[in-house]
């Protein structure tokens, strides 16, 4: 498989790319969370407003029990107190019943006589069509109903058979209490904060309490009120419920926004309460939260995306700055191994295949016709196989730098290179050029000073570029005859020499 | 004021802007003195009818001031701080609970004040002239400021109540029934427009049945001024009108099964009978099941503002019914016992007559009114 070659810019795409899908994500993603939590959010509201208004609601329930119970004992009171008075006219029982009325506080409390006479403080009347229960033709327990009276009021009547309770003679059938229903509603109010709705419904959901459960339900029949707003089967469910007397949850839209009531029983009575919060508050609440959430969500996905393109930034700039640094490494690394490749490891001049190099390159310009003055020197160490011979190697070697740092020394101006064994060339060029007589002159009296001192003696011939020269070995070769006359002058003078 | 009433009072006035964004109409009449409603309700519902619609009616002040719940005591200040009254009416029956009511809201009134009445407000289970008359000579031994009476048979009682005055007793008649022309009892608070009401729910009938048909009167106690002014008002309209027939005239002393078995007899009878006028309050419940339960197509009318009369009302069984005002009935007679009982006699303080109105209501008339006395219990 071939491989394909990653460049820098498949790499800056590849970053860029990367990095903007992976934020697309983190949006997304922190996005599909917020309204997760939304979602969450809700639902635990509802459960939490559910079990809220159930618990309203059966405080509510539990008040009016304890109202009426409360009631029942306090009529209990009165007739034990009522028997213990001797009563022996109006005047004395209508005394008695105000006693009653300031001492236990109770509303309207009123006695009946066998023929359904009705006595309370001020009034004595015949009641029988007035009060419900006096039409029943037994009264043997406790009586709790509500009635409308003419006016549209509704009262809460609460009555006990008073069996043996006889007054002026006269034998009494029960004692009741009429309570405004006004009054329990303004009971039931204590906790609500203008934040809940209730109401008290009959077994055929007709408002007892006159109060309004939302704007929707209102003070109408709960069940008119429903009807359509909820299915069919959980519209029937609510009504068994009220009436078998039992406890439920109604749920419905109304202008797109979701409402749930909860109705207990109340003991005794037939009655539901239904409490209901009030949707709007929970809404504005919900919503606050859901803001406050999604703004946050908002800010934490900007923050993000800043922080992550400022990252982006620095690490696309630090990368490509390492590419740089690399590139650079690289072709440092390069040229030491190319520096490497054209040194001569013993003395540190360009080695044979520098010259090389360089003579292909000088080559191309004599062609060109674009160099102007070259010179060649060609310098050949007298006595080195007999150093080596002699006194080992490592005398040769140090003969070799000896004679290299001599050429060096005195061809300042050119260009070195160990192109063989004992043998080294000078390349110089233009104004080097200028001074090769007077550098070669000195040299050799150095060299022949040497010959006598038994010194580094270096054969040197050199030869300057002519027009007919048409590479560098042509100049080089007139050097190198020159060099072989030099030697033998030095051969003469006393020099030890390879022969050749 | 009491909070119940007030809240009656608010319940009304929203009945009646309702009623004057549905049905108003600039012709709706308030006839000043005129208690009786009729008129121009009766035309229009006759147009309603004669166009094949259900009466309608174009006055929203009919359901709102039918029934005012809304009373103060006048500026009179009591002599006594005490004051102890016996009232009789003619039966145990809701129609007198409602007075009963009024009564009671004038005795908080009084209390408040510091002045406290006692009293006592009794009846016997059926209408009993015998009874009333026993009644009243119980209480006159007794020291009562003021006895009321809700005459039962102005033939018999008047003469009692006459007796009762000579010996010194403070009397008065209350409700829908005064005594007879000339009885000297002291002053008479209620409905003192029977024979017309009687007259305008038979001329509703009337127009209804196109004047043309077969009609029964069922009357209620017989004796009882108030039954028997409206039935004479009834069959003098009826006379008016050559091709109008009455088939029958019964009493149900205020009895709603005997008026529901004596309109079963009448419809045996007179199958094709095509009206009811019914006097007093048990008599249109008693006809309505009669009606239902036959298939008949009779035409009824008939008086106040039983709860279930007030629903044959609104399922259109019913006509028409005319709806005293009870609760001022039970107040003003409560205020004038007072001032009776102070020593006071008719003039400026009080007329010897306190006259409170009657209003015919319609079938679009029946649900206002039906919340307004009873509230929404269903």
């Amino acid at each position: 498989m071939e491989r394909v070659r990653i460049t820098k810019k498949i790499f800056m795409l590849t970053a860029i790319i990367g990095s903007l899908v992976i934020l697309a994500m983190v949006v997304a993603n922190t996005l599909w969370s917020s309204r997760q939590a939304v979602y969450a959010t809700d639902e635990a509201v509802s459960a939490v407003s559910a079990f809220y208004l159930e618990a309203m609601a059966e405080r509510r329930a539990q008040t009016i029990t304890n109202q009426i119970n409360n009631n029942f004992e306090h009529m209990e009171k009165a007739r034990v107190f009522i028997e213990e008075e001797e009563i022996a006219s109006q005047e004395q029982l209508r005394e008695t019943l105000g006693k009653i009325k300031s001492l236990l506080s109770l509303n309207r409390f009123a006695l009946v006589d066998e023929d359904n006479v009705v006595y309370t403080q001020y009034t004595t009347y015949t009641g029988r069509s007035r009060h419900e229960f006096l039409s029943r033709e037994k009264m043997e327990d406790r009586i709790i109903s509500a009635v409308t009276l003419y006016g549209s009021s509704r009262q809460l009547c609460l009555a006990i058979p008073t069996p043996g309770l006889t007054i002026m003679g006269k034998p009494f059938k029960a004692c009741f209490v009429q309570i405004d229903m006004a009054d329990i509603v303004n009971l039931l109010a204590f906790d609500d904060q203008g934040k809940t709705y209730f109401g008290l419904y009959s077994k055929n959901g007709g408002n007892l309490s006159g109060t309004e459960l939302g704007p929707v339900i209102s003070d109408r029949n709960i069940f008119d009120a429903t009807e359509g707003l909820v299915p069919e089967a959980v519209w029937q469910e609510t009504r068994d419920h009220f009436a078998k007397e039992e406890a439920g949850r109604l749920s419905f839209s109304s202008d797109g926004a979701a409402e749930t009531l909860c109705y207990v029983p109340i003991q005794n009575t037939g009655w539901e309460i239904a409490v209901l919060i009030r949707e709007s508050v929970i809404q504005d609440q919900i919503r606050e939260i859901s803001e406050r959430s999604m703004s946050n969500s908002r800010n934490q996905i900007a923050f993000t995306l800043v922080a992550t393109l400022v990252l982006a930034a620095v690490l696309l700039a630090e990368l490509a700055a390492l590419s740089n640094d690399e590139i650079e490494a690289e072709k440092k690394t390069s040229m030491t191994f190319r520096e490497i490749a054209n040194t001569d490891a013993l003395t540190g001049v360009r080695n044979k295949h520098a010259y090389s190099e360089m003579e292909a390159l000088l080559n191309q310009k004599i062609q060109e016709k674009k160099i102007q003055r070259l010179a060649v020197a060609v310098c050949d160490i007298n006595g080195l196989k007999h150093v080596n011979d002699t006194q080992g190697h490592a005398a040769g070697d140090k003969l070799i730098k000896d004679a290299c740092a001599m050429i060096c020394n005195y061809f300042k101006h050119g260009a070195v290179f160990r192109i063989g064994g004992d043998e080294f060339a000078v390349i110089l060029q233009n104004e080097a050029c200028d001074a090769l007589t007077e550098v070669l002159n000195a040299l050799n009296r150095k060299v022949e000073e040497n010959v006598k001192t038994n010194g580094v003696v270096v054969s040197v011939g050199s030869s300057v570029l002519t027009q007919e020269d048409r590479q560098l070995r042509d100049v080089f070769d007139r050097a190198d005859q020159i060099m072989y006359e030099r030697k033998k002058e030095l051969k003469a003078m006393g020099a030890k020499t390879r022969l050749y | 004021m009491n909070p119940i009433f007030q809240k009656a009072k608010l319940l009304s006035t929203v009945m009646a802007a309702a009623l004057l964004f549905t049905a108003a109409s600039p012709d709706s009449h308030a006839d000043g003195k005129t208690e009786f409603s009729s008129l121009s309700e009766t035309e229009s519902a006759i147009e309603a009818g004669a166009n094949g619609g259900a009466a309608i009616s174009k006055s929203a002040e009919s359901v709102r001031s039918a029934v005012d719940f809304e009373h103060e005591l006048d500026s009179y200040e009591p002599l006594k701080d005490h004051y102890t009254f016996y009232f009789t009416y003619k039966t145990v029956h809701p129609w007198w609970d409602a007075v009963a009511l009024g009564m009671e809201e004038a005795q908080r009134q009084f209390l408040d004040k510091g002045v406290t009445i006692t009293y006592e407000y009794m009846a016997p289970e059926g209408a009993s002239a015998d009874d009333q008359t026993e009644k009243l000579h119980t209480a006159e031994k007794k020291d009562y400021d003021v006895i009321g009476v809700d005459v039962a048979d102005e033939a018999i009682i008047s003469p009692v109540l006459d007796e009762m005055v000579e010996a010194g007793t403070k009397v008065m008649t209350f409700s829908s029934s005064d005594a007879a022309e000339g009885c000297k009892r002291i002053a008479y608070v209620g409905n003192t427009h029977n024979y017309k009401d009687g007259a305008d729910l038979t001329e509703a009938l009337c127009q209804r049945l196109g004047y043309r048909g077969k009609v029964a009167i069922l009357v209620g106690s017989k004796g009882a001024p108030c039954h028997e002014d409206r039935a004479r008002g009834a069959q003098d309209t009826i006379a008016q009108y050559g091709d109008m027939e009455i088939a029958a005239v019964e009493y149900d002393m205020d009895s709603v099964d005997l008026a529901y078995e004596l309109t079963l007899k009448i419809l045996k009878e007179h199958p094709d009978l095509d009206g009811l006028v019914c006097c007093n309050m048990s008599n249109p419940v008693g006809a309505a099941r009669a009606i239902i339960e036959t298939g008949s197509r009779a035409v009824i009318v008939g008086m106040d503002h039983d709860q279930e009369a007030l629903r044959y009302l609104d399922d259109g069984v019913i006509y028409c019914l005319g709806v005293q005002d009870c609760f001022s009935i039970g107040f003003d007679t409560l205020q004038v016992a007072v001032k009776i009982a102070d020593g006071n006699l008719p003039g400026r303080l009080f007329p010897e007559k306190t006259d409170e109105i009657t209003t015919v209501i319609y079938q679009a008339d029946a649900a206002p009114m039906l919340a307004l006395l009873y509230g929404d219990i269903s």
